[in-house]
């Protein structure tokens, strides 16, 4: 049951996303407009975005559309652009766990990073449910994702008003999320240990690589040292 | 229908079901469990910051890919504007204040200031 209150408290830390998302999927999905001319386009972009829910993949999808791509590579691609996608679910395999099955299959499907960092973030009303203002998030955020790349799609021309990097809201929802976070000392050396990798890869392999050397390379490392790491929250 | 048609009809059930695949892929390997293993579990409660960190450094390499290190003025508008983020954060706590300001901060430096800097 979403009450009022759930509902208003999604909806209010969902507002950062829905001006990142708004902005981001119109512009792919006026680049879609602008590279490719298919039948039916605005009903493509729509398809595409709300099924996979996914930012750059979105922009990328207008290169394979464009090439016909073979889908051998698709698959690679998508694996290695979003293979932190499956390094989200083993945080939430706990919280999730009670969860009906038709909900949980939502919330998996509309798993993305920002809807991902408001769930670890998990502002609830007192008194209130976590997995419906998990669920609410989740649908929010999906809907102002295909709203925007579909109205993209429609617009197919430039923006009405000029929102150059007002992307850098997504850069700054997971900035607050991880000074929360650090408010914790448990969680400050596993954040430590996830943005110097990160650093590192980002720095020799290049932005375009940098998560999927960087995302195993995470994983061993907390996993090697889980019980030193775990061990802070009682010092 | 069209060759492209059917093109963009597998390439939507390719791409949807590796994507559910990858955001399924804990739950498929422990989501029926009765209890995961306590690895899982220790490495779950780990993960979440990590992750979180990952992506600041992630968006701030992306901002700075079309920027040179030569650059005098390097980052300048992605430095002040997560340096505002995090500050008013700790200051006053509201998350929609934050990432707002912060916002806010970044669009005036690159639509105006950046441009003159340059």
């Amino acid at each position: 049951m979403i009450t009022k209150r759930v509902f208003n408290a999604a909806f209010k830390a969902s507002l950062p996303v829905l001006m990142g998302y708004l902005a981001m999927g119109m512009a792919s999905g006026i680049l879609l407009a602008k590279t490719v001319s298919i039948p039916c386009l605005p009903l493509w972009a729509f398809l595409t975005s709300a099924v996979n829910i996914s930012g750059a993949f979105q922009f990328l999808l207008v290169d394979w559309v464009k090439n016909t791509t073979v889908l051998f590579q698709v698959v690679l691609l998508t694996i290695c652009l979003n293979l932190r996608y499956a390094m989200y679910g083993f945080s939430l395999l706990e919280r999730f766990k009670k969860v009906p099955l038709l909900q949980k299959l939502y919330l998996i499907w509309a798993l993305t990073d920002e809807t991902y960092a408001i769930q670890v973030a998990n502002k609830v009303p007192e008194g209130e449910d976590s997995v419906s203002y998990c669920l609410t998030v989740a649908a929010l955020d999906h809907f102002y994702w295909f709203a925007g790349v579909t109205a993209g799609a429609i617009i197919g021309g430039s923006l009405p008003f000029n929102c150059q990097g007002i992307d850098f809201a997504m850069t700054a929802l997971f900035l607050v999320v991880l000074v929360d976070q650090c408010k914790e000392r448990i969680n400050r050396m596993p954040a430590v240990i996830g943005g110097v990798i990160a650093l590192i890869w980002g720095l020799t392999a290049g932005v375009d690589r940098m998560l999927l050397p960087a995302i195993p390379c995470v994983l061993v490392v907390l996993f090697l040292f889980r019980k030193k790491l775990l061990k802070e929250k009682t010092a | 229908m069209s060759e492209m048609t059917q093109y963009l009809i597998l390439l939507l059930l390719v791409t949807g079901a590796t994507n559910y695949f990858l955001r399924a892929f804990p739950f498929l390997l422990f989501g029926t469990a009765q209890k995961p293993p306590a690895a899982v579990t220790e490495l779950g409660t780990l993960i979440s910051p990590a992750a979180i960190a990952m992506l600041v450094v992630y968006c701030y390499c992306s901002c700075f890919k079309e920027i040179s290190f030569a650059d005098k003025f390097f980052g300048i508008a992605e430095w002040s504007a997560g340096i505002v983020v995090v500050l008013l954060h700790l200051w006053r706590g509201n998350p929609l204040l934050s990432i707002i300001a912060g916002t806010a901060v970044y669009m005036v430096m690159i639509q105006k200031i950046v441009p003159l800097l340059a």
